[in-house]
């Protein structure tokens, strides 16, 4: 009886503690959310209302069609798109390489992408943006993307060794006594079977493209050829740029975030957890 | 005897990612070790070796050491905070039964927002005219005038901190609970049929079983944290008056603010020496840790 009481009062104190968890986690994004909507005149009001009184899609209007914000968000769709693809083709052979072929490569693996995380990225944009502008890709949309598969690359490369691990070798030996090679048993064998890994590791990389900042920053000087990240920074605090433009900004390049990361993340924490004690 | 054929199928797999990685990690690294030791900067192209002229100058420079100290702050509050508040978070959903994928759905919402939004939403909420929470502080009659958030040099600290913490805590909570799933369920029963204080079966079940994965996220964060750029820069960008200069910022300030690429270059060598200083530390405890657990 004791017991089953004390188990009460835990559970009990561990909904409360999560749900003001819960509720200081996603206030940053309702508010946003319906700053993003309220009228004009409303956000500088006193005393501040929570609900919006009048509905507005004013902002969102302006932000799109007056400050065309729509070039950068295609410019930063195209990047997270191109470094994606490219990044999980070169990520997911060398996976399977490593799991495969080096299998001593593959028990470092935690060790090999903690050495690639040292280079602080402050380190590495210098050089960056050096080598871009002798080859005459400053200010391009593929310098970027080179650019981001620096850290694309290791962290795909580590979480797709994960997937593949749970690969069982007996399928790929019994493809290969039917007279397969390599590449044939990678393609039709292997792949099919990580697929969903591969899609999780795909949509991790794109957010953090997505979310990139400090060499989009460095990179691109020109307001077309921004991301959309740093083309807010540059409009904000000028007079075109108040505040509900801004949230209404805010709102367009978190929500895909958003409604990515929650398919994803089951997959993302047990990859870290087994890549872990590998 | 046979001699085996040289197999370049396997080099084929692994081959593009080597080359990448090669390119953009060991010549950026050893270029920006050359140019610390050159007068390297943006408005011109010739450039003199001074030898270790900028590592003197970089290691006078009070600036620097207030960058250093900010960065050991930043680091520490933040990683200690997002580590007690992930862990308490996902200990209190292991033990849940109802609702637990709702709590963890919602609750690794601040992990997906991106950089820019968590400056504007966050100066926005704690806007010093317009903020909701300067405005409730003060209806609920807790201050007569709220707090100058950004403006008052440790508040924005305690700022940049608590919304660092706001922000990666969701990440240590989800990966302590995936550990938290990988503890054998056995073990519990046994040490509940012992008696066992939920202390004692944190302390010797839960712990050593999750502790390699923890410390390797600890690993990971420090280094996060460490080499942060974005959330100081799009919040306070390290002012006011340098109250929140990290060293990232301060390397950024130096290379883009005054051009000086070659001192810059000496700070950022320096940055790699540091952290990698921790990480052998690091390495050494997360070793002994799996041996013990062999």
């Amino acid at each position: 009886m004791v017991k089953n009481k004390k188990t009460i009062v835990s559970s009990f104190l561990s909904h409360a503690l999560l749900i003001i968890a819960t509720i200081l986690a996603v206030f940053p994004l309702v508010w946003i959310f319906l700053s993003s909507v309220k009228g004009k005149g409303e956000l500088t009001q006193f005393p501040t209302r929570f609900f919006p009184k009048d509905f507005t899609l004013e902002y969102f209007i302006h932000v799109i069609r007056d400050l065309h914000f729509i070039d950068n968000i295609k410019n930063s769709v195209l990047i997270s798109l191109s470094t994606t693809v490219i990044a999980i083709i070169i990520s997911s052979t060398a996976a399977y390489g490593i799991v495969r072929f080096f299998p001593k490569l593959g028990s470092i693996m935690s060790k090999l992408l903690i050495t690639t995380y040292i280079f602080p990225p402050i380190l590495l944009a210098i050089p960056y943006s050096l080598v871009m502008a002798t080859i005459g890709l400053s200010n391009s949309l593929i310098g970027l993307i080179i650019v981001y598969l620096s850290f694309s690359v290791p962290y795909a490369v580590w979480l797709l060794v994960g997937f593949f691990q749970t690969v069982p070798i007996g399928i790929e030996e019994s493809a290969q006594m039917d007279g397969a090679n390599k590449f044939t048993i990678f393609f039709r064998v292997v792949l099919p079977i990580v697929a969903p890994g591969i899609v999780a590791t795909a949509i991790y990389t794109f957010i953090n493209a997505w979310n990139e900042f400090l060499y989009a920053l460095i990179l691109i000087n020109d307001t077309s050829k921004m991301t959309v990240a740093v083309a807010l920074r540059s409009l904000n605090g000028s007079e075109i740029l108040d505040w509900g433009d801004m949230m209404a900004a805010s709102v367009i390049v978190v929500l895909p975030s958003i409604i990515f990361f929650i398919f994803i993340q089951n997959k993302i924490a047990s990859g870290l957890s087994e890549g872990a004690v590998k | 005897m046979l001699i085996k054929k040289f197999d370049y199928a396997r080099w084929l797999f692994v081959m593009p990612a080597i080359i990448v990685v090669g390119l953009l990690f060991v010549y950026p690294f050893l270029s920006s070790i050359y140019f610390s030791f050159t007068t390297k900067n943006l408005l011109s192209p010739n450039y003199q070796f001074v030898g270790l002229d900028n590592y003197r100058k970089v290691l006078a420079d009070p600036d620097f050491w207030n960058s250093f100290f900010n960065s050991l702050k930043w680091t520490f509050f933040s990683l200690a905070g997002q580590v007690l508040v992930g862990f308490i978070l996902a200990l209190a959903i292991h033990r849940i039964k109802r609702f637990k994928w709702l709590y963890r759905t919602l609750l690794i919402i601040p992990w997906a927002f991106p950089t820019i939004v968590i400056a504007f939403s966050w100066q926005w909420i704690l806007n010093g005219v317009y903020g909701y929470l300067p405005n409730l502080i003060v209806k609920l009659g807790l201050m007569n005038n709220p707090p100058a958030f950004f403006t008052d040099s440790t508040w924005a600290f305690v700022c940049l901190v608590g919304i660092n913490i706001w922000f990666g805590a969701p990440l240590i909570m989800v990966n302590v609970l995936s550990a938290l799933q990988t503890v054998p369920q056995e073990q519990f029963e046994a040490a509940r049929i012992d008696g066992a204080s939920s202390w004692q079966v944190f302390r010797f079940i839960t712990l050593p079983h999750i502790r390699v994965v923890i410390g390797l996220l600890v690993v990971l964060r420090t280094i996060w944290i460490f080499n942060n750029f974005d959330i100081v820069y799009l919040l306070t960008g390290g002012g006011p008056s340098n109250a929140t200069t990290t060293l990232p910022i301060f390397a950024y300030n130096l290379g883009w603010g005054t051009q000086l690429l070659g001192r810059s270059s000496a700070v950022t060598v320096l940055l790699f020496l540091f952290l990698l200083t921790i990480c052998l530390l690091y390495f050494y405890i997360i070793r002994k840790w799996e041996k013990e657990s062999k």
